[in-house]
């Protein structure tokens, strides 16, 4: 029962931080069990598509899972329903390096820091982490039905 | 009672009469607990109360001493207690087969001991001990081996630093892109063979819990195929029993998912590229006779100190994976939901895991390891030395004598090292670090009504009421949580005219409540003691 306390005090200071100022558009919120509970460790957030990108329109839906190792250890960070976009996997799962302990994840990184981290790789999808095939592909061979693909996307993802 | 004459001499009698109306809990009776209650028992200590999970291995034999064979599969605890009153029938001796981690180790249970010493083999453990003692103000003596080196060291709130103090380096973890797409050493292979494919083939798939129902209304047919991609291992499940099978997931794992990422050609522009295996070469791999299932030990131990070719962990894979999908089946039958965990003792698996984790060495030019150093990684083994725990246990015993004897500034930090000039090496206590989330926090003891005490009644007659009416006075945006779950805070307050018993708050439960005051972020933690 004692194990959590360290990364549930950082995560109730996190949705204090969060309150106080988070950037226009975005939600975070832990996320509310079907008995009623409102689980910490468990969170859900909106990502809008940044204005004048084609992702704009579109609100995307992440959940973020926290162990008892964070801060220490990112959270791990998914799309429900998985997201057409290169760096993502087939499961949803996102592949950032601020996401990765060996790369550039550090305890001092927020969760809005995590979101606008993602927000950016939206429309900046990094070609040499590749997650899904198919979405690697179109962006690397055919960019038209690629752009093509996110716009409608972005529309089936309006709030 | 001789030999108890000579202890009094040397502690004095003053120090032996402590020691013997002392109450002692002793966490874990694994490597470290055998040694140290051995030193207990003759060390004078009278009451001891010992508590341990686990049952007794095969593998423990080798240097837990209070255990021998005829004991396998029973209580540490319990026959840890009576071998040890075997050699001194003279003490009090409380065997726990239980969690310390169980509500009714309470924090008045706690309270009841005058030192607590942690033999422990796990973070957890030691988290909660721990936290435990600092809200019971109990000193604590925690210590730890790893092959030939070791540590111990006092914790006592307030006046050094707690086992939360520093930040711990946690487990390392491997990034999902390289155990997925790009591993470089034969220990991402291992993580994929054991965390990835077992885990998808036989164990409870992650994808099961996810949030799905949002998809099924989503008309995308790009977000389906994808789905269908992740899906694809599952799907080949119907085949499952037929001859088949072994065949299509050999395909799908080490050609076809190979074969994917070879075609995402920005992955290869600075690594070598990975050389699936088709299917001929996997047929004409069986083609050669492999003598399976050795259970002559000799042959067993060269088996695992063994590099095989690809044709043998091809064969290999076959015949375990066989086994395992009949085991899988037959479990299905009784229970639909059934699903197999890593278990480095379960040969099958180990052969699994290893052969797997071999093969896709190969495909990726990476080095291949033997059985035996597979297992050491897959399962996490620390290798453990009984002189090293022998060592530690004395250095133990030796700093509880100084607590009783009001000495504690005397204790210090004790590292055992390999250097043959410097075996111990000793460090001062240090200060509580004024930063720490744990050891800073107050702790406060709640008795109350569970069954007619409500959130309300906690936030205004206990957390916002005055200090003259015995309250906490805090003032600002309140947050209470219990465990992972948010009870209240300035968004959620469905709760709040429920009794404690109705949101599960039961006796022995620990609420961390915070409570941020512009600038400030106060934290305590309330222990719950039901009153009925």
């Amino acid at each position: 029962m004692t194990s959590k306390s360290l990364c549930v005090t950082r995560l109730i200071e996190e949705r204090k931080l969060w309150r106080k100022d988070h950037p226009y558009g975005f939600w975070a919120r832990p996320l509310k069990l079907p008995n009623g509970d409102m689980d910490i460790m468990t969170w859900q957030a909106g990502i809008p598509g940044k204005e004048g990108t084609d992702w704009e329109g579109g609100v995307y839906k992440l959940q973020m899972t926290f162990t008892e190792e964070y801060p220490q250890k990112p959270p791990k960070c998914k799309f429900v329903p998985p997201l057409f976009h290169p760096n993502v996997y087939p499961s949803g799962t996102v592949c950032l390096s601020i996401l990765n302990e060996d790369q550039d994840w550090k305890p001092s990184i927020t969760i809005k820091d995590i979101l606008t981290g993602i927000q950016v790789l939206l429309n900046e999808p990094n070609p040499d982490s590749p997650a899904q095939e198919k979405a690697y592909y179109m962006y690397m061979r055919d960019k038209e039905s690629y752009i093509k693909q996110v716009k409608q996307q972005a529309k089936d993802n309006a709030e | 009672m001789e030999r108890l004459s000579n202890l009094k001499q040397v502690l004095g009698k003053k120090l032996f009469d402590k020691v013997e109306n002392s109450r002692i809990l002793m966490v874990g009776s694994g490597g470290i607990g055998c040694e140290l209650l051995k030193n207990l028992v003759m060390g004078g200590f009278k009451n001891i109360e010992i508590i341990d999970l686990d049952t007794i291995d095969l593998s423990n034999l080798n240097r837990q001493f209070l255990f021998q064979k005829q004991h396998i599969g029973k209580s540490k605890s319990k026959v840890a207690r009576q071998s040890a009153l075997e050699f001194n029938p003279n003490v009090n001796i409380i065997a726990h087969h239980d969690n310390i981690k169980d509500p009714q180790f309470n924090i008045k249970w706690f309270k009841s001991f005058d030192i607590v010493m942690n033999a422990l083999d796990n973070l957890d453990a030691r988290r909660h001990v721990n936290t435990m003692c600092l809200a019971a103000n109990v000193p604590l003596i925690e210590s730890g081996t790893s092959g030939y080196t070791g540590q111990s060291t006092v914790i006592k709130k307030n006046v050094t630093e707690c086992y939360e103090c520093q930040p711990k380096p946690t487990p390392k973890t491997f990034p999902i892109c390289t155990i997925r797409s790009t591993p470089n050493t034969p220990i991402h292979c291992i993580v994929w063979a054991k965390n990835y494919l077992f885990a998808e083939l036989f164990g409870k798939s992650e994808d099961n819990n996810e949030i799905n129902d949002e998809v099924t209304e989503e008309n995308n047919t790009e977000i389906e195929n994808l789905k269908k991609e992740s899906q694809a291992l599952k799907e080949l499940f119907k085949l499952a029993g037929k001859p088949e099978y072994s065949e299509k997931v050999f395909e799908k794992i080490f050609n076809l998912d190979i074969l994917r990422l070879l075609r995402m050609e920005n992955l290869w522009k600075t690594r070598t590229k990975p050389k699936p295996i088709d299917n001929e070469q996997y047929k004409k791999a069986l083609e050669i006779n492999m003598e399976m299932d050795n259970n002559n030990n000799d042959s067993k131990t060269k088996d695992n100190q063994k590099i095989y070719t690809l044709e043998e962990n091809i064969n290999i894979f076959k015949n375990c994976f066989e086994i395992l999908v009949q085991r899988q089946l037959k479990g299905k039958e009784v229970d639909p939901d059934f699903s197999m965990s890593f278990e480095k003792d379960d040969d099958v698996i180990m052969k699994f895991v290893a052969a797997t984790a071999n093969i896709r060495a190969h495909i990726f030019h990476i080095e291949q390891l033997n059985r035996f150093k597979i297992k050491e990684i897959a399962g996490n083994i620390i290798p453990s030395i009984a002189t090293t725990n022998a060592i530690i246990s004395g250095v133990i015993i030796m700093d509880a004598y100084k607590i009783l004897n009001n000495q504690l500034e005397d204790c210090n930090t004790i590292f055992l090292t390999r250097d043959s000039s410097n075996v111990f090496v000793n460090e001062f206590l240090s200060k509580p670090n004024p930063r720490c989330a744990v050891c800073r926090k107050s702790y406060f003891v709640l008795t109350v009504n569970i069954e007619k005490f409500t959130l309300n009644d906690l936030l205004n007659k206990v957390l916002m009421s005055p200090k003259d009416k015995n309250g906490l006075a805090l003032n600002g945006d309140i947050t209470i949580c219990e465990d992972q779950r948010i009870l209240y805070d300035f968004d959620f307050d469905d709760k709040l005219n429920d009794t404690f018993s109705k949101v599960k708050i039961e006796d022995g439960k620990c609420l961390n409540v915070t409570c941020d005051d512009d600038d400030k972020m106060y934290n305590v933690m309330i222990y719950v003691i039901n009153n009925r």
